[in-house]
């Protein structure tokens, strides 16, 4: 049960630092004792919202915390202080090719990899047909996947990822992989799926244009803040006339 | 018992996958060889077959059954050393996907423990074999060996969660725990039976303190001598593992999702 018609995604006061764990070794523990302990914090109060439905770009410079926000609201981050309220929808992270194992089959990879992105046996096998014949990828689809292309590999990650649906989709870069033919094909798949009045998409580009032209909302993170939202042309010329005196 | 809920609700959810992921892992483990899953197989017997022979000829060791011994003390053995080696890199070996998308750490641990059961298992069945052609007596005991299996699943489970978690953070752990388990299987009465060579305070601390070497003794027990299992000893180690596995489930659901930052 949705608790909320219109809001899909609620972030308040959002913290994250990479502090929290830190990998280490006896010996550098040793050392830690003189040295201070470095934070870095990549998002510092960031609160916003999104309706359902609605298409939200987040452009930034590198290092601006980007990537981290996405990862947070796709649950692989905990925030170190305040919160991501998803109302009970599904979620996936548009990432290709995750949980491949290179010396199975395509077919049998179609299944390690939806299920792990959270998928039944059932649903996928409801959609398999779908997604192979997306891939387009022949008889490959029955051989090892080391086998394969580099082009071919990306072909059937991207048709896992965009045939098995979720109500909130992360797309970290607009993906376009494969040959040309493919490349469009793909990118027509996903404007499609992103054009879903249902579903609520967050992209992350470095792109304006793609932004502009897929976007209803654009938010511009700047040093782990929030330096502006609001609707994408005025956002995104603001960020392209800041990056432009940057220089 | 919020922890304990979600654990059960998470192991419900995702146990399908841990199936397939072991599954595609087993294939993948053979599938390029040329006697494929025979070297499942052919592996353990092997492995027995020379320790028997190094200990048993070379080394001279008159207890009964002694290959039989043997076979049963490795396959326990085996168990226990890789479930606890194999937990320590877990996270970092499954950097793809921790990084990538939200799944319950422990999952990954589920998953590797399915493709050690059927490792043991196929190694049970070898040390059935041999124990037949041994004319070893087999006497009804023997059903005994999945209680006292199922609670070195559960110890081995409950010390894998915590290992997976500071093997994350800390890089030494795996050279650590290499070293502790070397000693463990030498404590552990693998080639030897403990309640022969040792006595005193020695036997005692060994076949208490040690759940490699304790499992191990109870298996030979109900195997080999058609005895009963200490039930005392079964039940204390059963309440360890429960312990165990509660901790480290507090400690996965607290830390799991800070694990992408580090790896």
């Amino acid at each position: 049960m949705k608790k909320s018609k219109e809001i899909a995604v609620t972030v308040k006061d959002l913290h994250i630092s990479y502090r929290g764990l830190k990998k280490t070794s006896i010996r550098a523990s040793w050392n830690k004792l003189k040295d201070k302990i470095e934070v870095f914090e990549a998002l510092r109060g960031v609160s916003f919202e999104i309706e359902e439905g609605k298409i939200l770009g987040i452009i930034g410079k590198n290092g601006s915390g980007k990537s981290t926000m996405l990862r947070a609201i796709a649950g692989i981050f905990s925030p170190d202080k305040g919160s991501i309220d998803l109302h009970d929808n599904s979620i996936s992270l548009l990432s290709i090719g995750v949980g491949f194992n290179k010396k199975l089959t395509g077919y049998e990879n179609i299944y390690l990899s939806g299920m792990l992105l959270g998928f039944s046996e059932e649903q996928i096998k409801e959609k398999e047909k779908e997604i192979i014949k997306f891939a387009d990828i022949g008889d490959f689809i029955y051989k090892p996947v080391k086998t394969y292309s580099s082009g071919m590999h990306s072909k059937l990650a991207f048709a896992i990822t965009a045939i098995l649906e979720t109500d909130i989709m992360l797309i970290d870069e607009v993906l376009s992989v494969g040959d040309a033919k493919f490349k469009e094909k793909s990118y027509n798949k996903m404007k499609e799926l992103i054009s879903d009045d249902k579903r609520t998409v967050v992209i992350v580009s470095h792109n304006s244009s793609t932004l502009k032209e897929l976007c209803d909302e654009v938010l511009w993170l700047h040093d782990g803040k929030i330096k502006m939202i609001g609707e994408p042309n005025k956002v995104l010329s603001e960020y392209e006339k800041f990056m432009n005196e940057a220089k | 018992m919020k922890d304990i809920k979600r654990f059960f609700s998470n192991i419900k959810k995702y146990n399908k996958y841990a199936i397939r992921s072991a599954k595609a892992e087993l294939k993948s483990e053979v599938a390029d060889s040329y006697l494929n899953w025979l070297w499942w197989i052919i592996e353990p017997i092997c492995f027995m077959l020379i320790y028997t022979f190094v200990f048993g000829y070379i080394f001279k060791n008159n207890t009964q059954y002694f290959a039989s011994f043997v076979f049963i003390g490795l396959t326990g053995w085996e168990f226990f050393n890789r479930m606890i080696t194999g937990s320590v890199s877990l996270i970092a070996g499954n950097r793809e996907i921790v990084t990538k998308v939200y799944l319950p750490k422990y999952i990954l641990l589920l998953s590797k423990s399915y493709t050690y059961l059927f490792k043991t298992g196929i190694s049970f069945i070898v040390t059935l074999v041999l124990m037949l052609f041994q004319h070893v007596p087999i006497s009804p005991t023997i059903l005994l060996v999945v209680p006292i299996f199922a609670i070195l699943y559960i110890l081995c489970f409950g010390l894998g969660m915590i290992l997976m978690h500071y093997g994350v953070l800390l890089n030494d752990l795996a050279n650590l725990t290499r070293i502790a388990l070397r000693m463990v299987f030498y404590l552990s009465g693998v080639f030897y039976n403990i309640r022969q060579r040792l006595g005193g305070t020695l036997q005692y601390v060994l076949l208490r303190a040690n759940p490699a070497a304790f499992s191990m003794d109870e298996l030979r027990k109900v195997c080999l001598e058609g005895k009963l299992p200490s039930f005392e000893g079964m039940l204390f180690w059963f309440a360890i593992g429960i312990l165990l596995c509660f901790i480290g489930i507090k400690i996965i659901h607290k830390n799991e999702n800070s694990y992408a930052k580090v790896i």
